[in-house]
């Protein structure tokens, strides 16, 4: 990854932090709890006094100034450390969302406090089983949204929703209204990841607004395309902690009195990964630049990391698994922790097989 | 402009000027430009393409100006490469001499040995054989046992290569031979140049897979080499070696643009022969996938060329990486082949059909299985990606 020097100072300093306040412990401790929480509120309010919801956007609107390329750096240290946050799902997404899908009015009024992350917000767009990029049950009549929404990021604990729904026309477009709001259940559960997701049911419930946005359906593609491509990035972080994870235990664990690293059975199973993985890097990594280039392969690059991030996610959590033998099955190694955490995310706006569906879409087959 | 902005105007005006339309088609094994005593033109327009680059020192962009060479800095010569591929100029000089001895004899040889053989390189005037492999040393290289005797200012040498490209035509070899039998296999061998038209060497050619010979078998029986065509110092071969071998596998990871180019996009290929859903999206849902697959693939190998090559400048960079380049590359380039060949159904099943585009298809996925073979088999790749870029032990 290549970096310059004030987003590697960013890089240094956002590890720093989290391996204070978020190592992988932390993670077991929210999972351990009695009630599904989404994050520790500690942890959140660190994030956010270092600024990091901020990190992408440019000074002029009030962020930081780091790009995406910033943004994907922290990602990956987020991922090295299975941090959990709203990072993604507000930080990330829900502003994407406002800034893409909302008018200048909307953006001024909502960014900030995502920004600071005094507010959190998340965005109800996944239906059924299998992500679909479009709604198809969800509707809007008048100001009022119904339908079903699963998988929605930090719902329990955030403050609003942003849910995309269908209007009579067919039309994609997207309500904001608080969780709390009258006709909006909100049943929150945990994944096998530890963290928290949420099944959001509406029956008839008043919107505060419509996102406003001359391009809704463009806008929110691309919102979608980035939040891939920064998941894509925290998918990567888990997979080289795995890799050295692996290549450590290879190197320290002996059996037949050698190290078992000296296997060649071993050693080219875990190579290959590795050339894996390198391909996977360099996808996300001209990805973040698309992203901070503007491109217009914006959606093809998203598909493209996705889909070889998450292939090389579940690749190497499953052989980080066999090759720490009966360690790796057990609770009491990490390693089972990335094993689950791969899973969800391949299921998070589409898996590798989604995308490569929509890639050769894109390349015109 | 930047300096850099004006270097590429001026290679783009001079390229266009003197790149002839006809060397901008994608080039086809019969025509291409291999150096030597017994070069040949497929045209005269092909001569003509080929003596303005040699006249620049282009046909060796980096090489110093004081060698014949262009004298061009790497970002330099990557813009000629990018401005080269944008017009599709075809490569004007192929030869062994070019891709690998050339940087090593640059880096490990005399000023005598620089002197003699580089300006001839660059000009295509000799043609370079590769003598490394033997029929007893493949993977196991450092094990070949071809000698060279001391004979006061000569070295006499028996033995025999085999996988030696075209050395039937070639003018020169570059050899690795065993020097002391008795050292460790790796500290008893030296790396010398030896002249083709010796006395004592026969070429026998090797019939392919893919219906042609490029490769021989040579055997040299008693031959006397003088010695100042010793490379590097005596028994130091193997680190010539080395550093050669680089070259051949960077090389061998960016076949594509060296090998004939016939341009098979994948996609196009498809679209025109098999049957396409309303959609227009291939019916063959699994075909399309392990497509989608392998584009990616490719796609994420040319990222990862570019990362290498800012990462080198910026200092921000995994020396692991350039490792994994050639066992990807060489994969790749099997798997675009594999599925080039399913598409075609029945049509990919003869080398002979008479009609060139497909037989050279075909027949280069026969030639390209050497490729995960030849510069270190796919699994030598691995064992080094293990062990010098993981630091797994031996």
């Amino acid at each position: 990854m290549i970096l310059n020097e004030e987003q590697r100072l960013l890089r240094s300093t956002v590890a720093d932090f989290l391996n204070r306040e978020a190592p992988i412990e932390a993670l077991r401790f929210l999972r351990d709890k009695e009630q599904a929480l989404a994050w520790e509120p500690a942890l959140w309010q660190g994030l956010c006094e270092l600024g990091a919801p901020a990190v992408a956007q440019p000074e002029q609107a009030g962020g930081l100034g780091f790009g995406a390329m910033g943004m994907g750096a922290l990602m990956i240290e987020a991922g090295r450390r299975l941090s959990a946050s709203p990072l993604v799902s507000s930080a990330i997404f829900a502003q994407a969302v406002i800034r893409l899908c909302g008018n200048a009015t909307q953006g001024d009024r909502l960014s900030p406090g995502l920004m600071s992350g005094e507010n959190v917000a998340t965005v109800a767009c996944q239906e059924g089983t299998h992500f679909q990029p479009q709604p198809t049950q969800c509707r809007r009549d008048a100001d009022q949204l119904s339908g079903r929404k699963t998988m929605v990021l930090d719902a329990g604990s955030a403050d609003y929703l942003l849910v995309t729904a269908r209007d009579q026309n067919g039309a994609l477009c997207i309500g904001r209204l608080a969780c709390d709001a009258a006709g909006v259940t909100i049943t929150p559960h945990r994944f096998m990841d530890g963290r928290q997701y949420a099944t959001v049911e509406l029956i008839d419930a008043l919107v505060d607004e419509w996102l406003q946005g001359e391009q809704i359906a463009v806008g929110f593609q691309r919102a979608l395309d980035e939040t891939t491509i920064m998941l894509s990035a925290e998918m990567l972080g888990g997979s080289r902690e795995l890799l050295e994870r692996t290549l450590a235990y290879l190197q320290e664990r002996e059996q037949f009195d050698v190290k078992i690293g000296t296997f060649q059975a071993l050693q080219h199973r875990i190579a290959e990964a590795y050339c894996q993985l390198e391909l996977a890097a360099a996808s996300v990594y001209s990805a973040l630049s698309a992203i901070d280039a503007d491109s217009d392969a914006l959606s093809e690059h998203a598909s493209r990391a996705k889909a070889l991030t998450g292939d090389i996610y579940q690749h190497l959590s499953n052989e980080a698994v066999q090759m720490h033998g009966g360690m790796g099955v057990t609770d009491e190694m990490d390693i089972g922790l990335f094993l689950k955490r791969s899973r969800v995310c391949n299921q998070l706006w589409g898996d590798s097989a989604f995308h490569k569906d929509r890639f050769a879409a894109l390349r015109g087959y | 402009m930047t300096e850099r902005d004006l270097f590429r105007q001026e290679v783009r005006e001079w390229l266009e000027a003197h790149c002839p339309v006809s060397q901008r088609q994608p080039i086809i094994r019969e025509e291409q430009i291999w150096a030597g005593s017994r070069v040949a033109f497929s045209s005269e327009e092909a001569k003509a393409w080929f003596e303005a680059m040699r006249d620049r020192g282009w046909t060796a962009p980096t090489w110093p100006t004081e060698y014949g060479g262009g004298g061009l800095d790497t970002e330099q010569a990557r813009v000629l490469e990018q401005e080269m591929i944008r017009l599709g100029c075809r490569p004007p000089l192929y030869d062994m001499g070019l891709w690998m001895l050339g940087p090593a004899l640059l880096n490990f040889g005399s000023e005598a040995q620089k002197t003699t053989h580089i300006p001839r390189i660059v000009r295509g005037e000799t043609r370079w054989a590769q003598g490394y492999s033997e029929p007893g040393a493949g993977s196991d290289l450092a094990s070949l046992t071809t000698r060279a005797v001391d004979d006061g200012d000569h070295f006499i040498v028996s033995g025999t290569k085999i996988w030696t490209t075209r050395a039937d035509v070639a003018d020169w070899i570059f050899c690795l031979v065993r020097t002391d039998p008795d050292a460790p296999k790796r500290k008893g061998i030296s790396f010398l140049l030896i002249d083709m038209h010796s006395a004592g060497i026969t070429t026998r050619p090797i019939a392919l897979i893919s219906g042609e010979s490029e490769f021989c078998q040579t055997f040299f029986d008693e031959v006397r080499v003088p010695k100042n065509n010793l490379v590097g110092a005596l028994n130091q071969g193997w680190e010539v070696a080395k550093e050669l071998l680089k070259h051949e596998r960077k090389l061998m990871a960016t076949m594509e643009t060296i090998t004939e180019k016939i341009d098979v996009g994948l996609v196009e290929l498809a679209k025109s022969r098999l049957p396409m859903t309303d959609a227009g999206h291939l019916a063959n849902t699994d075909l399309r996938t392990r497509m989608a697959e392998h584009l990616m693939q490719a796609d994420a190998l040319n990222d990862l060329n570019e990362l290498i090559y800012g990462g080198m400048k910026t200092g921000q960079f995994d020396p692991a990486i350039p490792l994994t380049l050639k066992y990807i590359g060489t994969r790749e380039q099997q798997r675009k082949d594999e599925l080039m060949l399913e598409i075609l159904g029945v049509d990919g099943l003869s080398m002979t059909s008479g009609k060139p585009d497909l037989d050279r298809m075909v027949r280069n996925w026969a030639y390209n299985k050497a490729h995960t073979i030849a510069g270190g088999t796919s699994e030598i790749q691995l064992n080094i990606i293990a062990r010098r870029g993981l630091g797994l032990p031996e």
